[in-house]
């Protein structure tokens, strides 16, 4: 770089990146697809608060919600969501394995062990929120 | 370190890394002054990432068993009758308890995705707009936790 041009005085190193960098490889592609389906758990949200806005204007707009459960399009976009968040499930304990680290007594608890402990959290909680939501 | 486009000598709609990273990937942190009695607030960025850490964990374990009772299982008849009946459910939401886990399961996962979308706009959409981005991402998350209080307030 000449000495004569005005500032920068130094050279700065600034890679160019692509605008789909990340359609390029595989772990990149997984990456994205990850912070993309995020968007499925803002749809939830959002149909947990149809939900609760239906139940709190009374018996008439619950049953209407209700049948709208039960439109084959809604179906399809749950499953999608299942899908989705089910990704997310995987990936987010995948990483949580990764940055955890538990010392017991001078040894680190392997991550399979905290993985266990994961799913184990996951189905334990999923056993209890079907319990409350079907039977109580 | 982090440059500006202008900096670099590239044009204003080029993004470089530095550019869209900026905030998130600091190399540096300022020190505590030290000797003197500072009140110090955990930043903003330290917050929403709170939250959106919060709304990965109940994504990742309570959503998926919600999707399935109320969408699949639901929708294809595999429940009691009286799984969903009108009477059990409020009776069910009027507690304080089951409230405040609505609220979490309908707030957490909008920050989950508010954190994440913002980022994506930067990284998979290419858009610059920082502030805008980060504001309307939280934002949404704000009025929808609002909105949830507002309604299972009203319930």
């Amino acid at each position: 770089m000449k000495r004569t041009e005005a500032p920068p005085r130094y050279p700065v190193y600034v890679p160019k990146v692509s605008r789909i960098w990340w359609l390029r490889t595989g772990p990149f592609r997984r990456f994205a697809a990850r912070e993309i389906t995020s968007m499925f758990a803002a749809i939830f949200s959002v149909g947990m608060l149809l939900f609760l806005f239906a139940l709190s204007r009374g018996r008439a707009a619950y049953d209407g919600f209700l049948h709208w459960l039960k439109l084959p399009w809604v179906i399809a976009l749950s499953a999608v969501i299942l899908g989705a968040v089910l990704y997310h499930t995987a990936t987010w304990f995948r990483l949580t394995t990764r940055i955890i680290v538990i010392r017991l007594g001078g040894r680190t608890v392997p991550t399979v062990v905290i993985a266990a402990g994961l799913v184990a959290a996951l189905l334990g909680a999923s056993a209890l929120v079907a319990y409350f939501h079907i039977w109580f | 370190m982090a440059t500006t486009p202008d900096e670099a000598g590239g044009r204003e709609d080029e993004l470089s890394w530095g550019d869209v990273l900026d905030q998130s990937d600091r190399l540096e942190v300022r020190p505590r002054p030290r000797g003197r009695l500072v009140l110090q607030l955990p930043s903003l960025e330290a917050l929403v990432w709170a939250l959106f850490s919060a709304g990965g964990f109940v994504t990742a374990i309570l959503v998926p068993v919600h999707v399935a009772v109320l969408g699949i299982a639901f929708a294809a008849g595999w429940l009691p009758r009286s799984a969903l009946a009108y009477e059990r459910i409020v009776h069910l939401v009027h507690n304080p308890l089951t409230k405040l886990y609505l609220l979490a399961l309908v707030a957490l996962p909008l920050f989950h995705w508010a954190h994440r979308f913002r980022f994506a706009i930067h990284h998979q959409f290419g858009i610059g707009w920082k502030r805008l981005a980060a504001t309307a991402c939280y934002g949404t998350a704000v009025i929808g936790t609002a909105l949830a209080v507002v309604v299972l307030l009203r319930i």
